[in-house]
C-alpha cells in the first residue's frame, strides 16, 4: 500500500524492558525479537531496575505477554519485564467476583470473563481494549472453561494476561464448588 | 462525516468505506464484520442511531489484527497520512495496539484539518492519547471504573499497571479518579466513565449521573460499553451538545438492555437491535427534539 512506503522514522517510546543478567542474552532477545517483527531497541536500564546486566531490551510494555511467550519458545533467557516508569512496578492481579445466579462474573484488573455454574460454558467476556480481546471473545465463548484456550497462550497483550487471570480464578472457583 | 477507526478479530487487509447492516453483520467495503464485542459492536450502534435519525451513515476504517500489532500498525500509518484530507468531523478512535509515538504523530496530522474534528477515543486508542500526555487533544474518552484509575495515575501506561490503591476501588470513586486525571492532565474534556452508575464529567466537574434503568448484567456483556461509545459518536455527529450526546447514549445503552430483557449470556447484538424501539419511545423526551424516524437528514 502507498501510504506504508512512506512511512516516515517514528521514535520508539516502548514503556517497558526486558532485563537480562548478561549482554549476550539481551543482544539475542532482541534479535529474536526483531525477527518475529516486534519494535525493540537495546536500551541501558536505571541502575535501579538492573538485573545484573547494563544492556535491556526496550518493548511495547502493552506487548509483554506475547514476547514472553515468543522468548521463552526461543530459548532466549530473560530475567523479567517490567515497566520503565517507577511506581508501576507490580502488575495488578485483584480479583472480584460477581454473583448473577446462574452465572458467575470473574474480573481481574480490566478484564471480565462470565460463565454458566451449572455448565462451565464461558458465556461473556467484556473490558479489556486492545486488539487480542474481541479474537479471545470469539475464541473462548460458547466453551467449556477447561477446555477454553489460555488467553495468555493464544493472545499478546496485558488484557490478555488479565483475562487469563480471570480464567484461572473461574476455573478454581468451578473446580473447587466455591463458586458464591 | 463521521469517521470510525479500529481493529477486528481477523487477519483481513485494512478497508474503508461507508458502513452499511446486512442481517447480524455490518458491512464496511464489501467486507462482512461481526456486530460483536469491539469495534463492530461500536460501529453498530452507531449506524442503529444514524439510521434512525436519517442522517450519513458511519465511515468505517477497519483492519483484521489479533493482538500481533501489524494491522495497527497499518491503519495508524493511513490515518496519519489521510486524516487530512478525509477531514471527518467525528473521529472516533477504538481498539489498537497502542502505540505512543504513532499516536504523537497522528495528533499532529490532526491539527493540519481543515476544521478539527470532534475527537472520541475508547479502549486502548484511549490508552495511547493518555500514555501519550495528549488526552487533552480529545474531546471525549469513554473509561469504565478501572480504566477511570488508569487514567488518574500519572505513571501508568496500561490498565494492568496501576498503583494498588487507585485500583481497588468502587464506580462510586469515579468523580474522585476524574479529579485527578484532569489535574493530571490525562483526560479528554468529557469523561463518561461507564458503570453500575454512568458518571458524565465535563473539565473536572461531575455534569450527570445515570441510575436507571438498573441492568447489571450489562457489566458482563460483552460489548456494550462499546456501544456507548458509539451512540456518544452518533449524537455528537447529529449536532448534540457532548455533555448531552453522553447522557442521551448512557441511557439508550441501558434502556436497550432492559429492552431485551438481558442475562449475562446475551450478546450485544441482541442489545443493538433494541436501539430503534428505545429510540422510537424516549429519544424525543429525552433530547427535547421531535425526531422523525429516517426523514431528518
Amino acid at each position: 500500500m502507498a501510504f506504508l512506503k512512506k512511512n516516515q522514522k517514528t521514535p520508539f517510546e516502548g514503556g517497558g524492558l526486558v532485563l537480562f543478567s548478561e549482554v549476550p542474552q539481551a543482544m539475542a532477545a532482541e534479535k529474536v525479537l526483531k525477527k518475529a517483527g516486534y519494535e525493540v531497541k537495546l536500551v541501558a536500564p536505571p541502575p535501579e531496575l538492573r538485573k545484573g546486566c547494563d544492556l535491556a531490551v526496550e518493548i511495547n510494555l502493552v506487548e509483554q505477554p506475547g514476547i514472553e511467550r515468543l522468548l521463552k519458545e526461543k530459548d532466549a533467557a530473560c530475567a523479567g519485564v517490567l515497566p520503565i516508569k517507577a511506581g508501576t512496578s507490580e502488575l495488578l492481579e485483584i480479583v472480584k467476583v460477581t454473583d448473577f445466579g446462574s452465572w458467575v462474573m470473574v474480573k481481574a484488573g480490566n478484564m471480565k470473563i462470565t460463565y454458566n455454574k451449572e455448565s462451565g460454558v464461558i458465556v461473556n467476556i467484556s473490558g479489556g481494549g486492545c486488539p487480542d480481546i474481541p479474537y479471545l471473545h470469539t475464541e473462548l465463548i460458547d466453551k467449556l472453561l477447561e477446555e477454553a484456550p489460555r488467553p495468555k497462550d493464544i493472545g499478546f497483550t496485558l488484557c490478555a494476561l488479565n483475562a487469563d487471570r480471570a480464567l484461572e480464578e473461574c476455573l478454581a472457583l468451578q473446580n473447587g464448588g466455591n463458586a458464591p | 462525516m463521521m469517521l470510525i477507526v479500529g481493529t477486528i478479530p481477523s487477519r483481513d487487509p485494512l478497508t474503508t468505506g461507508k458502513v452499511s447492516a446486512e442481517g447480524e453483520f455490518l458491512v464496511v467495503n464489501g467486507s462482512r464484520i461481526p456486530c460483536t464485542q469491539g469495534t463492530g459492536a461500536m460501529i453498530g450502534a452507531a449506524l442503529a442511531t444514524t439510521d434512525y435519525l436519517g442522517l450519513e451513515a458511519p465511515q468505517a476504517l477497519v483492519v483484521g489484527d489479533i493482538g500481533e500489532g501489524k494491522g495497527s500498525r497499518e491503519i495508524y500509518e493511513y490515518l496519519i497520512e489521510k486524516v487530512a484530507e478525509l477531514s471527518p468531523e467525528v473521529l472516533a478512535l477504538h481498539y489498537w495496539l497502542p502505540n505512543m509515538a504513532l499516536t504523537r504523530r497522528l495528533c499532529q496530522a490532526i491539527n493540519k484539518c481543515a476544521r478539527r474534528p470532534m475527537m472520541i477515543a475508547d479502549a486502548a486508542s484511549m490508552y495511547s492519547a493518555k500514555a501519550a500526555g495528549l488526552a487533552g487533544e480529545f474531546d471525549i474518552f469513554t473509561p469504565d471504573a478501572t480504566e477511570a484509575a488508569f487514567l488518574a495515575d500519572p505513571d501508568a501506561t496500561h490498565p494492568a499497571y496501576i498503583a494498588r490503591h487507585l485500583f481497588d476501588t468502587e464506580i462510586t470513586e469515579a468523580p474522585r479518579l476524574a479529579e485527578v486525571a484532569y489535574r493530571n492532565n490525562s483526560a479528554a474534556k468529557l469523561l463518561l466513565v461507564k458503570g453500575a452508575i454512568d458518571y458524565i464529567i465535563n473539565d473536572g466537574g461531575v455534569v450527570a449521573t445515570i441510575t436507571e434503568p438498573d441492568v447489571p448484567e450489562l457489566e458482563a456483556i460483552g460489548g456494550t460499553g462499546d456501544t456507548i461509545t458509539g451512540l456518544v459518536a452518533a449524537f455528537t455527529y447529529a449536532g448534540f451538545e457532548p455533555h448531552l450526546a453522553a447522557i442521551i447514549a448512557a441511557r439508550a445503552n441501558r434502556m436497550a438492555g432492559q429492552f431485551a430483557e438481558v442475562t449475562p449470556a446475551t450478546r450485544v447484538g441482541q442489545v443493538v437491535a433494541q436501539l430503534p424501539a428505545v429510540f422510537k419511545e424516549y429519544l424525543c423526551q429525552w433530547s427535547g427534539v421531535r425526531y422523525v424516524a429516517g426523514v431528518n437528514s
